[in-house]
């Protein structure tokens, strides 16, 4: 552990840092270095930033824990307002009294002026830190917070240090007019190596390290080249280990036997790639089905796979109209929809210099009328335009089936489009016998 | 503790590099003011002439202190106002208000942080006044009264300057240049703003109140003096207790500043900005490298310094992705080729990554469309790729049009630094057709 | 909660009409305008009654509709919690999870609200005392959602409306002192609240020290309403939650109208992957109609009865428009109100005894009503000369009757429904339901004309008659059992009748057994075993004809024989109860029949009225100068409506200056004054200010707007038209 030792502080201290770390010795020292000894200032501001699940906030926290350090963390998230913001730090450094202090609805002059006179009170013996994760939000928030806090230290003229961290690039971070630099320190992504040690640290208690960690580098084997967030990862290792096991409590196979050992898993991965990864089927669900036989498990189906939707008739057909609407050309609904369309010939309304077929650039709005005209013709009965057609369009809104694109005055005719996919609709206008292949210009 | 220092003259080596990073960080984090400025005499001496007209004399002036960000336009208001301070009747006398565009967000907040910093709250306490101007006029009305004699001149400086003339009606500014020019209350305006435009911000009747004095801080260091500041920011003074670590010290800077690697990093640095800030941070990672089994800074630490400094985010960003994003990043990258920098929906660029996998006989890499789209969404998460119009809810999302925010270079260095980047996606991004 | 449902398009509720509610008023509100003031108290109460008996019956049915899907929702939020607790090795690595229900509950959301309410009430009976449930409506950003969920949980109400202030966490700071919409609150209040019951030292770390120690309830937050969420929105609720997962034993509900797909779109997966999603499908509306209306029309124990018009009103109102059965209900309120109100003769709508009484209360107006019904004169025809003088003239002798007559109807009624079951579940499981899948459309069949004079009645006649025997007999025994509980004389025969043909088959069978009657069979089952399979009309024509063929050739088996001999019995009872209701004497009494009425409420084209009104002002104002022949206005009618006919002529943009020109020929026109006169058509004040009222009204009513393309045109709204 020669990366972590520091003057000022305790040997046993840093020991316990660096054992919690593990393949971010690099960045703790840094980080460590670039703070230095408690007493003595660091840089005013500091912007970590790297992947998900590369150890930012883990760092910074057992840090900061460890080594006892004064320090307020906050999640941009929660923060949904400043208040709670300057709360936080404030409750963390001088006590919930000096909290109390804030006014209703603070501002910066507000916050920055209590807590020159909290520090004036109490000077720091120590560098202050305050730790703001997912800074990424602060940029949404009024246009001086960031700024203000990256010079905090000058403006409170207190020996704090801010810390961001963000999963985003700082140059999108930069105010137009400029403001005061951060020291940038990456986080770099885990190698393979890495997440194997990783992984394998938290290994079953029952089952051998090895035996864990031979079981990790196949999940990486199957998994690394899609995805290489930690917490993902781990989670996936915890859900199929169990699997991993079978043929060990069948005792068909013995630990050693790896090559048996991944010819059974091997499958069973590939399909949790497809369920449990996008989170089409849930971790409880997928253990279940890992205790049933493999028949059973065939029925399982993801979230994605109920896309079945009741709706009334005329919803139905409304739909249809919808994605006609926003798939065909307008120049089109001529040759579909008119009984005789005199002679236009497929041949020269068929324009072949178009690169890219309408599934492929998504749905184009449409305006209320011509979902109506296509509606019409599209319906078989004659159906009186009743309030209840209207409304539907707009339930059809509120489902999500449609979208508004225009801005929402409904009198300034609307325009709309069509959110469903193509699977859905065939199946849809299946149970009104329509064909609506026979209507789409991408399948003529 | 240092004085006891100085009579025993051995203390250890940590101790001494203790004291050296208390010091040097003091000045590279702290802005710890320098014992005289170079290059910006002239503009100290006039400062400090103006100020001194207001303190002493009673005259009202109204400044612009401009320049880039971190030319040193704080440091030399600092270190005038020292020099200012020095003096016995401007100590008793002048009251200084320190405002900045970024906390005083509007005039009332501002009006508030005043009445503070004059600490006149007990005399306002609950009036209620109709005009802003009333008030002011009245704080200034309040100074009088607290010494009978003369009314004490008052020094307003405001910090990010700029950021006032957005103010409802630029009320402050206004009164504030109202007040410095009818001779009710001698006060000093001094702004500090590193737009060089700021006059075009004010309006016609604030402009018309300002005496158009402005001090420049274009930094015009030669290497040369950039070079010599370096080394005055890194030299330890005379009074360091421990001599003879000082002289080593002092000696290695020497050397350091004489290496021509480093000339090197440091004319690089110096090109791209000569704002003196910017090299702070540089020689605060080098410092940071020193420690008791290394007391000196070394050529490669800096050259390691400044490595770290210009290194591309994104490509750091892009290391970390995985095959299957890479292989979209790619995609991307044909499709603004092809099609000139047209936004691109997710189907588009999974159609080309198809295409690419169709001419490629072993499928590893052919993932359904969910896991593209995982894939997808996490490169929107890094801000890799931003959707064209914000609402994002509105549209499903594999027809959301997106921009790639990397260029063709970038992504070609990522490729290059990428770990076991296999071959054949490699010729897939050189290739130009899709 | 009718706003919103207007906003949510086509489940409309009506604003609940006023005769339901219990006061004083009420009665005359019914009694106002409706024929025949004398007995409308007792109409009215007998229309109160009536509809309470609904109203309660729905809500019973509703509750045991839903107890499936409740119960199981229930056993999940329970082992959620416990699952929270125990702590083996994967369900530590799954802590981070939310546990999540994604409850689907199909389209007809105005029907929801009754079961989140039931499912909450469970909730908190069983499970936890902490459950909130949010609208998306309620939640247009993030702190709004926060503070809804905040003040429910912890119980501060909050008087003011919410959408307009700025900073809501101030105003649950006004009520207790700086309470921060924030989780942490939460998580704090929680943790004392769960301290309650055993002491331990204040703080946030100690929460996880509790939960070793006690069992602690779940932080159930229900989402009525996902896909009209703001996905951002929820997505930052989301990733704050998961921060507090294990200080917090959050749990999510959401309420799903669509399709559990809507999960994956709304959310990212970056999102979705901190839920643990489980599903469940509440059952599907139809099926909930079925039971409905088996529950409330296909029962003789409601003396209302609804034609087979209105039916089919309701019914294709459902199917097409909403899937509501809540309004469905409505409709069916509405049906017996309107009943009640118009038909004087309604007070026989009502028990058999009550209607006897009534009988002798009527009034001798009420008697000539009767005397005027049709059903009563085709009655009245089928008498003997002086029996029909006496009906007509002797009101007493008419009272007698008609007591009669109600009977004969009550009985009508016993007898109907059974005998409509029983046919259904021969014909239901048919290959191409020839009489319908449902019971209800059967049930529309019947209540037309005779069904069996339907040519489906006979199609399904012949497939029956080519049923194999294990089949046969299992539906008859289903009949059996549906007529065992009835109690009426004709049925109680039928049933005897029915169990003797059963046991006849059994003995048959024994028969069978000696002789060679199997290839017999299967060699006229096989072919209806194959219809079931192939479904095309062409098909069936052919084997039905081949079969006539093949029964012709042979003679017949026992068992057909007995097979003939039971169909015949069916149809004997089906032709004797089945006929519609209007052959029935007095059937108006109890059959409430205006379709268009309904429809004109329920099913309302408001555009066309408008739109008739302004291009026929004659057909609402009745004024006779207004008369005209063809689709023109004439020039004496109302300002807008000249306007507007003007309008239709117009394209998209409308110069204001020559409509104004146009609309003053006319008028001058209406007035009188010669063409050739020089004032004629000139614009004075009058006419001016006339013309821009028309124009507003027409903007009022939405059929133009001022647009900006052009400062002195306006836009039309409406296409089309003319």
């Amino acid at each position: 552990m020669a990366l972590l030792q520091h003057p000022g502080y305790e040997e046993e201290k840093l020991q316990r840092v660096a054992e919690q770390l593990p393949c971010r010795e690099v960045q703790a020292g840094t980080l460590l270095a670039l703070m230095g000894q408690p007493q003595q200032y660091s840089y005013p501001s500091i912007f970590i930033y790297g992947h998900r699940a590369s150890g930012k906030s883990h760092v910074m926290n057992v840090l900061l824990k460890e080594l006892e350090l004064p320090h307020a963390t906050v999640s941009c998230v929660e923060c949904v307002s400043v208040a709670l913001l300057f709360e936080q730090v404030l409750l963390s450094f001088f006590g919930c009294d000096a909290a109390s202090l804030l006014p209703r609805s603070p501002s910066l002059s507000d916050f920055v002026r209590i807590y020159r006179e909290q520090c004036s009170q109490s000077p720091a013996r120590q560098t202050r830190y305050i730790v703001m994760e997912k800074a990424e939000i602060l940029r949404d928030t009024d246009a001086n917070l960031l700024p203000a806090l990256l010079r905090l230290q000058e403006l409170v003229e207190d020996n704090v240090t801010v810390i961001l961290l963000s999963e985003i690039v700082w140059d999108t971070f930069r105010p137009n007019t400029g403001c005061f630099e951060p020291l940038l320190l990456n986080f770099p992504d885990y190698s393979k190596g890495e997440l194997q040690q990783i992984l394998s640290q938290d290994r079953h208690p029952s089952y051998s390290a090895e035996f864990y960690s031979s079981y990790i580098n196949i999940l990486l084997g199957v998994f690394y080249s899609v995805c290489r967030d930690l917490r993902e990862l781990r989670h996936l290792a915890a859900l199929n280990f169990s699997k991993f096991c079978e043929p060990l409590a069948d005792g068909k196979v013995k630990e050693t036997d790896t090559h048996k050992l991944w010819r059974n898993i091997e499958p069973h991965l590939k399909k949790a790639m497809q369920t449990v990864y996008l989170r089409e089927v849930s971790s409880l669900q997928w253990e279940q089905i890992q205790q049933m036989e493999e028949k059973e498990a065939g029925v399982l189906r993801g979230l994605s796979a109920h896309t079945h939707v009741e709706l009334p008739y005329y919803s139905k057909f409304l739909l249809i109209a919808a994605y006609l609407a926003s798939y065909n050309p307008a120049r089109t609904d001529k040759r579909f929809f008119l009984k005789h369309h005199g002679k236009i010939r497929k041949t020269n309304f068929l324009k072949k210099n178009e690169k890219t077929s309408n599934h492929l650039l998504g749905p184009k709005p449409f305006p209320l009328d011509r979902l109506l005209a296509i509606f019409y013709s599209v319906v078989d009965s004659r159906v009186a335009p009743t309030a209840s057609i209207f409304s539907q369009i707009s339930s059809l809104v509120t489902l999500q089936l449609l979208t508004q694109v225009s801005h929402d005055d409904q009198l300034d005719t609307p325009k709309y489009k069509c959110a469903v996919s193509l699977d859905f609709i065939c199946a849809i206008s299946r149970t009104v016998s329509f064909d609506i292949m026979k209507y789409l210009y991408d399948f003529l | 503790m240092s004085k006891r220092k100085v009579q025993n003259d051995h203390m250890p080596s940590g101790e001494c590099v203790t004291q050296l990073q208390t010091i040097l960080r003091k000045r590279l984090c702290h802005q710890q003011l320098p014992e005289k400025l170079e290059g910006v005499e002239a503009q100290h001496k006039h400062l400090l002439e103006l100020l001194k007209q207001t303190a002493i004399h009673g005259e009202s002036n109204s400044v612009l202190i401009i320049g880039p960000r971190g030319a040193g336009k704080t440091t030399l208001l600092k270190c005038v106002l020292r020099h200012l301070l020095e003096e016995k009747e401007v100590q008793k006398n002048l009251l200084q208000v320190h405002l900045n565009g970024l906390l005083q967000t509007d005039d009332r907040i501002a009006l508030k942080e005043i009445t503070r910093q004059l600490n006149l709250e007990n005399v306002v306490g609950d009036k209620v006044f109709g005009s802003f101007a009333e008030n002011l006029a009245f704080l200034l009305e309040a100074l009088k009264k607290g010494d009978r004699s003369s009314s004490r001149p008052v020094l307003f400086v405001l910090d990010e300057f700029d950021l006032f003339a957005h103010h409802k009606n630029q009320t402050l500014l206004y009164n504030l240049f109202d007040v410095s020019q009818s001779a009710q209350a001698p006060i000093a305006v001094v702004g500090v703003t590193c737009r060089l435009d700021v006059l075009e911000l004010l309006e016609k009747r604030v402009k018309s109140r300002f005496s158009h004095r402005q001090i420049h801080l274009l930094s015009s260091l030669t290497f040369a003096q950039y070079l010599e500041r370096v080394r005055a920011q890194l030299s330890l003074l005379d009074d360091f207790p421990e001599t003879k670590f000082a002289q080593n010290w002092n000696a290695g800077i020497e050397t350091l500043c004489e290496d021509k690697s480093v000339k090197e990093v440091l004319q690089r640095h110096y090109n791209s900005s000569k704002d003196f800030r910017s090299v702070h941070m540089l020689l605060m990672s080098c410092l940071s490298r020193v420690s008791v089994a290394k007391p000196a800074i070394k050529p490669v630490d800096l050259l390691e310094a400044s490595r770290l400094c210009l290194a591309d985010a994104k490509a750091n960003m892009l290391h970390g992705l995985s095959i299957l994003e890479l292989c979209l990043i790619i995609a991307m990258k044909h499709l603004n080729d092809i099609y000139e920098g047209e936004p691109f929906n997710l189907q588009m660029v999974h159609n080309e990554f198809k295409k690419f996998l169709q001419r490629k006989s072993n499928s590893m890499y052919n993932f359904d469309q969910p896991v593209v789209m995982k894939a997808f969404e996490h490169l929107q998460q890094l801000e890799l790729i931003r959707p064209v119009d914000g609402s994002s809810a509105k549209t499903q999302r594999e027809y959301q049009l997106m921009r790639l925010m990397l260029d063709h270079s970038q992504i070609m260095e990522a490729l290059q630094k990428y770990p076991q980047c296999p071959t054949d996606v490699q010729q897939w991004a050189m290739s130009a057709f899709g | 909660m009718s706003t919103s449902s207007v906003s949510k398009g086509c489940f409309v509720f009506k604003p609940s009409a006023k005769k339901k509610k219990r006061t004083l008023t009420l009665e005359d509100y019914f009694a106002d305008g409706c024929e025949d003031a004398e007995n409308s108290e007792t109409r009215f109460k007998l229309c109160q009654d009536l509809w309470d008996k609904i109203k309660t019956d729905t809500e019973v049915l509703q509750d045991e509709l839903n107890r499936k899907i409740l119960d199981s929702l229930l056993d999940f939020t329970r082992k959620c919690s416990s699952t929270h607790q125990h702590s083996n090795w994967a369900s530590q690595m799954r802590a981070s999870e939310i546990p999540t229900a994604a409850l689907v509950l199909g389209v007809n959301v105005p029907d929801h609200d009754m079961t989140f309410q039931s499912l909450s009430d469970l909730l908190q009976q069983s499970v936890t005392p902490h459950v909130v449930s949010v609208q998306a409506k309620e939640c247009g950003a993030l702190k709004h959602l926060m503070k809804r969920v905040l003040e429910r949980m912890m119980g501060t109400v909050v008087a003011v409306d919410d959408e307009e202030e700025e900073e809501p966490e101030q105003l649950s700071a006004q009520l207790h002192k700086r309470v921060h919409c924030s989780l942490g609150t939460l998580c704090d209040w929680y943790n004392t609240k769960t301290r309650k019951s055993n002491t331990g030292t204040p703080g946030k770390k100690r929460s996880s020290a509790v939960r070793d120690e006690q069992q602690q309830p779940p932080v159930v937050i229900i989402f009525k309403d996902l896909e009209a969420f703001n996905s951002k929105v929820l997505q930052d609720f989301i990733l704050i939650c998961s921060r507090y997962i294990e200080r917090l034993p959050l749990m999510f509900i959401f309420g799903i109208a669509t399709s559990p797909s809507t999960i994956q779109h709304m959310l990212p997966h970056s999102v979705s992957s901190l839920l643990c999603i489980e599903l469940f499908q509440s059952l599907s509306c139809t099926q909930h109609l079925a039971t409905v209306i088996d529950k409330f029309i296909l029962t003789p124990q409601f003396p209302f009865k609804l034609s087979s018009k209105v039916m089919q009103v309701l019914i294709s109102i459902f199917l097409y428009h909403d899937f509501s059965v809540k309004n469905f209900i409505k409709g069916v309120q509405l049906a017996l109100l309107e009943h009640f109100h118009s038909q004087p003769l309604s007070v026989l709508c009502c028990k058999k005894k009550e209607a006897l009484l009534n009988v002798m209360q009527l009034s001798h107006s009420n008697l000539e009503r009767i005397r005027q019904l049709l059903s009563f004169k085709r009655y009245v025809e089928k008498q003997d000369p002086q029996e029909q003088d006496s009906l007509l003239k002797d009101d007493t002798h008419l009272k007698e009757v008609c007591q009669k007559l109600i009977k004969g109807l009550h009985k009508y009624h016993k007898n109907y429904y059974p005998i409509l079951r029983c046919l259904h579940t021969l014909t239901s499981s048919l290959p191409r339901y020839p009489l319908g899948k449902q019971i209800r459309e059967l049930h529309l069949i019947c209540l037309e004309k005779n069904v069996w004079e339907n040519e489906d009645y006979q199609s399904a006649m012949k497939l029956l008659k080519m049923l194999a025997k294990d089949e046969l007999i299992i539906l008859l025994q289903r009949c059996a059992e549906i007529l065992e509980p009835v109690k009426s004389k004709k049925m109680n025969s039928a049933l005897v009748q029915l169990n003797e043909l059963l046991t006849r088959f059994k003995e048959l069978d024994t028969a069978a057994a000696a002789e060679t009657a199997p290839n017999v069979e299967e060699c006229i089952t096989s072919p209806v075993k194959n219809l079931q399979k192939k479904t095309d009309l062409f098909q069936l024509q052919k084997t039905l004809l081949e079969m006539n063929e093949s029964r012709r050739s042979k003679k017949l088996s026992p068992f057909e024989v007995l097979r003939n001999e039971v169909l015949e019995f069916i149809d004997s009872l089906v032709k004797s109860h089945l006929s519609p209701p209007d052959s029935q004497t007095l059937n108006e009494v109890s059959y409430y029949s205006s379709s268009a009425t309904v429809r004109r409420h329920i099913n309302a084209t408001p555009r066309t009225s408008i739109q008739a009104a302004l291009s026929s002002p004659y057909y609402y104002l009745q004024n006779d100068s207004l008369k005209t022949e063809d689709g023109s206005v004439s020039n004496a009618a109302p300002d807008i409506c000249i306007a507007y006919k003007l309008h239709l002529e117009c394209g998209r943009l409308i110069n204001l200056y020559d409509w104004l020109e146009a609309y003053a020929t006319v008028v001058s026109a209406a007035e009188g004054n010669s063409p050739d006169s020089d004032n004629f058509g000139k614009v004075d004040e009058v006419k001016h200010a006339r013309f821009i009222r028309a124009v507003s009204e027409l903007e009022f009513l939405g059929f133009i707007k001022s647009t900006k393309q052009k400062t002195d045109h306006v836009a039309r709204l409406t296409w089309g038209g003319c």
